[in-house]
């Protein structure tokens, strides 16, 4: 085959997000007949990227060719008929409706009065689910399937839609080895059919097996892009790492005090976690990494009550308790900032002043009456303290930018005045500003002898920030490692299964 | 091929129809004589009409309450129609009109300016029915010209008409669900309206239509009912909307939407409509009928969160959390 | 930085204030063109007219505010009611302990919602649309849809009639005590507190750690015990406990509600909102009551100041939500939802002037009076210039029956040159009928007639009537005797039991079978009848049986659907007594289309919807009075007692055509039951 064509191009793409940037001027190409794969850690920018190309989201600056032509305005129904098809791991099908129709739904053009032919649609459900190697029946409710049987249903309906370029977002993440040798045999199909495929996987041991080119983001920015024939796993690594550690984190040392909490093969199979061993001191930040589905908010939310644990003990301060709810871990000292800051962290329509005393309403009242004036008082504290930018602690917390939200997230739980704090990516989708200031608290906190527990997908704030650093794979806690010994690159290869 | 799991509700349904049946024909055997059903599918057609259209409406996520005033209004008018001299086929076609732009005005507000459909046909119920005992002072509508009961066709043709009318659009309707893109459509917005929106069904339109819609069956159903008799009520459709809401339900279509066939519903209107007849041809007496109708469905939905067809509260639905 | 909220904001978050501004131009509008709108004793009988509703609208504001609803309160109340009037009267507890039991039942309903919302997490209006049938049925299935619970004691009925310093309604300070604990509950505790946030995000809030579906719990079962304390001021007010107690009360509460500025998507509302919201409706009700308005166009108006209000509520959404994706509160955004609001209000305000308005006439008439200095305020005789006002007050506006004697009464009230007010409830409703009855009062006409619904309940209401000047009578159905100067009798209970029974004999030559379509199996008139028929059977006639009595619920169809079950049923059956004026014409179509021609119909109707199977045959007869003339005499002895003519010791009345009417211990007899058949049916055109 001769050198292909550009089929699909993204050209100095910069977006920001309040106050956030995530992509910086990032490219990327794609070749017709090619199988792509797109790499970086969580935040780096993929998935920004390819809403981009998909058309869910607007760049600020930058531009799209298709074909070699230029897209001026890209648009979800633009994409769609230009012929980008995306599949994310979350599938997106109709739960009530079978998976012929489902797929149907999507690829048919039909008048409204049409007749719709159960056959036709049922044959060709069947072929391309064969083609997939799905062992799907085509008149199964799309509801009753599991994860990957409706991962390969999408699949199958995006080769109906005769897609030229096909994204996959984590297609393997829950495949077995068979389903994903199916699978890989299916994407050259298609790469030999001349189609281009993103391939998004944290999952690098795959990728010599099915990707001819992988293309490395890291911070917004494209790093690097190679022939898959010509690099390794450790040197993908380090691409996708390598930067400089700032000064802006370096974590005070701070005497240690007693075990805070301790969990013991911790698990709850509805989660998918097991066998999770764990120790926080007071004062001390553990800091949690791995890969988003690692389970590491889903472990949190079993330390918080929201999903109890039913195995294993959780032992605070040397004594065992059996949290079953999030009042009672409340009542026990534990405080959880979560992660989805929007729907979890805040109620965007209440004010700041009742948001933050939310967790703590009992504290300020007596026999269940408010005293509205100790609330005002530690509502503007709070605020004061933080330094929360707002001319009324009365104001909707939805008037806020998202790094004052989460100082409101966070002032809520302090306001409990907890033992252990979680904290689920404290500084996610916040400005540089902002960050510096949550971990000047983090510190503080600390050296108050508050034991931390902090989530975060950012490498560099978990090495400056940790004490200790746990990595979480697949459910469980891999390994435990201590500030001096871990680097960027260890973490990762651990948190990618090595 | 039929899945025969997927229809476990209906099949239940079904099963405590034929049983009610079984014991009822035990208890008073007369019941199960030819006029006995026919009476049954007579006094039930109206209620059969608006079940369907009902049916509908919850499939997409809403639900009406307003079909007994809109019922009321569109009986007196195709009385006062009649008594102006119209022919049958135009008055027909006046009257479906009629309900069908009662329901468009639901439709708009419903579909387009997204108001919870609960507190929209709340309002309408209220109104339309105040209006019209206004208008009419509490008078019904008399010395109608005599070819309006039974169309003119005399009693045994006319019933026939009624109850083939019915059926006939009950099969007619529940093809085109499962058949046609529209219907589809339907399906599509209550599973999940987003997605069908990204698939390029326009949510708000096809609210709009299932509104009108029921409007216009409403109106049929109100003037299939009305030529039955020879003098016009204007309190029609008393506690209709309860019956047509309780006979889906009990029916097998979900209250969240996305899930039903009309095929459950013709069941629910059946069981609900012989639980009456069915009392006093056992002897016992009337006033249990509304227990008992509230029990069923109090079971219905029972059942439900048993067979895990519930969407709970929780989850981000958007048509659960539109209905209070 | 801001350290507190603006008071209005505080007062008002959701721009209540300008249902002040409704509130104050309502009252503009109708002390104007209502009679003796603006004063304290009017004002006072509005808030008792609000009570029960009012109590079902705080705790609905609780429920919606959680961005749920509750559909079930007002049958609620018809359950609690009944099993109030069982424990008190059957069971013969004491009225204290009755009362406990009620509002545990309450309590026990309430879980029964709770249950299925908060933990089986069902959406609330599903569950709630079948707990407003269920708790209906039940307590229609415990009367027997019959029983209707009086005679309670005075100390229990000062509950709901009593004045406290001779002005002040007693469950005024219920009310009062309700609303008092309801805004403390809500506005200053943290369990309101967490129900606002609850409403806005229920994951959101079990993140903060609150109990959700505890405090989801907490509030439906305080609905079903609110709903019982309800029930049980409505008892105390109307005297009498029936299944059907509290029919329609959760509309106008959930109109009150979401009028108040209590958003149906939850997370806003406040209790003043609610409580302006409802007196926004009850005035708008009581004023165009007193101005002479019929009763419809508060309803209509209601539905559409519904609908106005939650899409301003919607567009104030999308424009907060525009606002939050921009992350900015803008100036404008406020000064928009400001205008928004205004010009919402502003529409309200002209459509109901343009409907007071079109009533020009006696808005006119009414400012000449106010100018010519002869007050409608005082009753009693009338001064010169002043013409007579007669109310007169069917059961049911909407009945045809009712409606023909409307006729009559206009015939008279034009020969007399008097007024005649007509208003009543729409369907039975005897909460509605003293309702009407107060606001004559307060308007103060001359003369009150009254088709009585409910006996015990509008007796003390007619001797307020009395004690003010103004006269009473009743027509068609008694109150107790000393309430009322005079009763316009067409014929006793008795009276007509007998002539049907006799009618019935007739027909079926004193012997067979025969079945009774009835109006609902709780009216109170037909089943004075029923015992009659029974009586007169046992009496005079042991070869006929009865074997069932069906409801009809006034519903024509419905009659239709009962006879066909009942001649299937009774195959012997050979005479259908319909005693109800829409189930005749519904049996005899049955009976017609069934082909049998051995059966007849006979009952109790009027001749113009009975025309067509008189002539047929199917109808034999019905038994009835001319309901024209009794309208007809209702206005002219009404006249009469207003000029005084008319005395209590009188033997006899002039009555314009009529000619002289028989007057006999303390009743206006209009004559003998009339039995309208073929042969003189076609004289008559009602």
């Amino acid at each position: 085959m001769s050198e292909s064509a550009s089929l699909l191009r993204a050209v100095d793409i910069d977006k920001s997000y309040a106050g956030v940037h995530a992509l910086r001027r990032a490219s990327f190409e794609l070749r017709a007949g090619e199988v792509h794969a797109l790499i970086g850690e969580n935040g780096a920018g993929k998935s920004t990227l390819i809403k981009i190309m998909t058309g869910a989201v607007v760049p600020d600056s930058g531009a799209i060719e298709f074909n070699g032509k230029p897209i001026t305005q890209n648009s979800p129904r633009l994409a769609k008929q230009l012929g980008i098809a995306a599949i994310y791991q979350q599938p997106a099908l109709f739960p009530e409706l079978s998976v012929a129709e489902n797929m149907a739904i999507g690829l048919e053009e039909r008048a409204i009065w049409s007749r719709v032919n159960w056959g036709e649609r049922r044959r060709r459900a069947t072929d391309l689910l064969a083609r997939v190697g799905a062992r799907v029946d085509p008149d199964a409710e799309a509801g009753d399937l599991t994860m990957p049987q409706q991962q390969l249903v999408e699949i199958a309906r995006a080769l109906g839609a005769d897609a030229k370029v096909l994204i996959m977002d984590e297609p393997t993440a829950s495949l077995s080895d068979e389903d994903t040798r199916n699978l890989f045999s299916v994407i050259e199909q298609l790469r030999d059919r001349g189609v281009g495929i993103i391939y998004i996987s944290h999952r690098l041991e795959e990728l010599p097996l099915i990707a001819g080119r992988v293309t490395v983001l890291r911070d917004g920015r494209t790093i690097d892009t190679r022939a898959m024939s010509e690099v390794n796993r450790q040197q993908l690594i380090q691409l996708m790492v390598g930067r400089e550690l700032s000064a802006v984190f370096p974590k005070r040392a701070v005497p240690l005090g007693d075990v805070v909490l301790e969990l013991r093969r911790l698990g709850c199979d509805a989660s998918g976690i097991h066998d999770v061993n764990l120790s926080v001191r007071a004062g001390e930040i553990v800091g949690l990494a791995g890969l988003v589905g690692a389970g590491r908010t889903e472990l949190a939310r079993m330390i918080f009550g929201i999903t109890p644990a039913d195995r294993g003990e959780i032992l605070l301060r040397e004594e065992e308790i059996r949290i079953e709810s999030a009042p009672q871990a409340i009542q026990s000292g534990i405080a959880y900032v979560p992660e989805d800051r929007r729907r979890h962290g805040v109620i965007l329509d209440l004010a700041i002043s009742a948001n933050i005393t939310l967790a703590s309403l009992d504290r300020l009242a007596r026999f269940g009456t408010m005293d509205f004036r100790h609330e005002k008082q530690v509502a503007a504290d709070y605020t004061r303290k933080l330094g929360i930018k707002t001319p009324s602690i009365f104001a909707p917390v939805a008037t806020l930018s998202g790094g004052n939200q989460q100082k409101v997230a966070l002032s809520r739980w302090l306001v409990t005045k907890p033992s252990l704090l979680i904290l689920d990516e404290p500084t996610q989708g916040i400005d540089v500003a902002a960050k510096a200031e949550v971990h000047e608290l983090m510190m503080e906190l600390a050296a108050q002898g508050v034991a931390i527990l902090m989530i975060s997908s950012e490498l560099p704030e978990i090495l400056g920030m940790s004490d200790r650093i746990a990595v979480m794979c697949k459910g469980t806690i891999v390994a435990t490692l201590d500030r001096a010994e871990a680097t960027q690159q260890n973490i990762l290869a651990l948190a990618l299964g090595h | 091929m039929m899945r025969l799991n997927r229809y476990k509700r209906e099949m239940s349904t079904a099963l405590a129809y034929v049983v009610l049946l079984v014991v009822v024909a035990i208890i008073a055997p007369s019941f199960c004589s030819g006029a006995n059903l026919r009476d049954l599918a007579l006094n039930n057609a109206p209620v059969l009409l608006v079940s369907i259209a009902m049916t509908l409406v919850i499939l997409i996520g809403q639900i009406d309450i307003s079909v007994g005033s809109q019922f009321a209004v569109a009986t007196v008018a195709a009385g006062w129609l009649a008594k102006s001299g119209m022919p049958i086929p135009l008055l027909l076609l006046c009257v479906i009109l009629i309900g069908a732009s009662m329901g468009a005005l639901n439709g708009v507000l419903v579909g387009w300016l997204r108001l919870p459909s609960i507190i929209v046909t709340l309002a309408m119920l209220v109104a339309w029915r105040d209006a019209l005992r206004w208008t009419t002072g509490g008078e019904w509508v008399q010395n109608l010209p005599a070819n309006f009961q039974w169309f003119g066709m005399g009693q045994q043709l006319g019933q026939w008409t009624i109850v083939l009318a019915s059926l006939i659009l009950l099969g007619l309707l529940s093809w085109a669900l499962g058949n046609l893109a529209a219907g589809r459509a339907v399906y599509a917005v209550g599973s999940d309206a987003e997605a069908a929106r990204l698939a390029g069904i326009d949510p708000a339109r096809v609210t709009f239509a299932v509104f009108t819609f029921m409007g216009a069956l409403v109106g049929l159903a109100a003037l299939l009912n009305a030529v039955r008799f020879s003098t016009v009520p204007s309190n029609a459709g008393l506690g209709l909307e309860l019956k047509a809401v309780a006979a889906v339900v009990v029916g097998g279509t979900a209250i969240t939407g996305g899930r039903g066939t009309l095929t459950g519903t013709f069941i629910g209107v059946a069981l609900l409509g012989t639980i009456g007849p069915a009392l006093t041809f056992a002897g016992i007496n009337p006033f249990w009928e509304k227990a008992i109708q509230g029990a069923i469905i109090m079971l219905a939905l029972g059942s439900d969160f048993v067979l895990g067809r519930v969407k709970r509260l929780h989850t981000a639905h958007p048509q659960i959390t539109q209905i209070p | 930085m801001q350290l507190a909220p603006p008071w209005r904001a505080r007062l008002f978050p959701n721009n209540e204030w300008v249902l002040l501004l409704v509130i104050a131009l309502e009252c503009a509008i109708f002390s104007i063109t209502g009679n003796n709108f603006a004063t304290a004793a009017n004002a006072f009988e509005i808030t008792r007219l609000s009570v029960e509703v009012g109590l079902l609208a705080l705790v609905l504001t609780l429920i919606i505010i959680t961005g749920g609803i509750d559909l079930s309160v007002g049958s609620m109340i018809g359950l609690a009611a009944v099993v109030l009037g069982g424990l008190w009267r059957d069971a013969h507890l004491p009225i204290v302990v009755a009362i406990a039991i009620t509002l545990l039942v309450g309590i026990v309903s309430g879980s029964l919602n709770a249950f299925m919302i908060a933990r089986l997490g069902f959406p609330p209006l599903i569950v709630t649309l079948g707990t407003f049938s269920l708790f209906r049925g039940i307590a229609e299935g415990l009367t027997r849809g019959i029983e209707n619970y009086s005679g309670f004691s005075q100390r229990f009925l000062f509950l709901g009639q009593g004045y406290v310093f001779g002005v002040i309604p007693t469950q005024l300070f219920i009310l009062m005590a309700a609303i008092a604990c309801f805004w403390w509950w809500l506005h200053s505790t943290i369990y309101g507190r967490s129900l606002y946030a609850i409403g806005f995000s229920p994951e959101g809030a079990r993140y903060a750690g609150i109990p959700v579906a505890r405090r989801l719990a907490f509030v439906y079962i305080l609905s079903g015990l609110v709903s019982s304390l309800a029930a049980i001021i409505y008892v105390a007010h109307l005297g009498q406990a029936k299944s059907d107690a509290g029919t329609g009360y959760e509309l106008m509460a959930i109109t009150a509600v979401v009028l108040g500025g209590t958003s149906i998507f939850g997370g806003r509302g406040t209790i003043l909102g609610t409580m302006l919201g409802l007196f926004a409706i009850v005035i708008l009700q009581n004023g165009l009551r007193l101005s002479g308005q019929p009763a419809e166009l508060a309803g209509v108006l209601t539905g559409v100041l519904l609908v106005g209000t939650i899409v301003f509520d919607r567009v104030s959404m999308r424009i907060r939500q525009a606002a939050n994706a921009d992350k900015q509160l803008s100036e404008e955004e406020f000064d928009l939802r400001n205008s928004q609001l205004a010009i919402l209000s502003g529409v309200i305000l002209v459509a109901a002037l343009i409907v007071t308005g079109g009533n020009w006439w006696s808005t006119r008439s009414l400012l000449k009076e106010l100018k010519g200095g002869g007050t409608a305020s005082n009753a009693g005789s009338g001064a010169a210039g002043h013409k007579p006002v007669i109310a007169l007050m069917p059961k049911a506006k909407g009945d045809p029956y009712f409606v023909s004697c409307k006729q009559g009464a206009d015939e008279a009230a034009k020969e007399l040159g008097v007024e005649l007010l007509w208003d009543g409830p729409t369907d039975l409703d005897p909460a509605k009928q003293n309702e009407v009855v107060e606001a004559w009062i307060t308007r103060g006409v001359d003369v009150i007639a009254v088709s009585v619904e409910n006996k015990v309940g509008i007796s003390t209401v007619l001797r307020k009537a009395k004690e003010k000047g103004i006269k009473v009578i009743t027509w068609d159905a008694d109150a107790e005797r000393d309430a009322r100067d005079f009763l316009i009798n067409q014929a006793t209970p008795q009276g007509i039991g007998y002539t049907l029974t006799d009618e019935a004999a007739r027909i079926l030559n004193n012997k067979g079978e025969f079945a009774i379509i009835t109006a609902s199996l709780s009216a109170a008139n037909q089943n004075e009848w029923i015992k009659f028929i029974k009586e007169r059977l046992a009496q005079k006639y042991p070869d006929m049986k009865l074997v069932a009595i069906q409801p009809s619920e006034g519903d024509r169809d419905r009659a239709f659907a009962e006879t066909q079950t009942v001649l299937k049923v009774y195959p012997n059956v050979k005479l259908l007594m319909a005693i109800a004026a829409p189930a005749v014409p519904g049996a005899a179509e049955a009976v017609q289309q069934s082909g049998r021609k051995d059966v007849k119909v006979t009952g109790l109707s009027l001749p113009n919807m009975n025309k067509p199977y008189i002539h047929s045959g199917v109808v034999e007869s019905i038994v009835l009075w001319n309901t024209v003339d009794l309208g007809y005499l209702t206005v002219y002895a009404a006249k009469a007692l207003i000029t005084g003519e008319l005395k209590p010791a009188d033997k006899e009345l002039r009555a314009g055509r009529l000619g002289v009417v028989e007057v006999a211990d303390g009743e206006v007899r209009l004559g003998a039951p009339f039995i309208f058949n073929k042969g003189n049916i076609d004289r008559f055109n009602f």
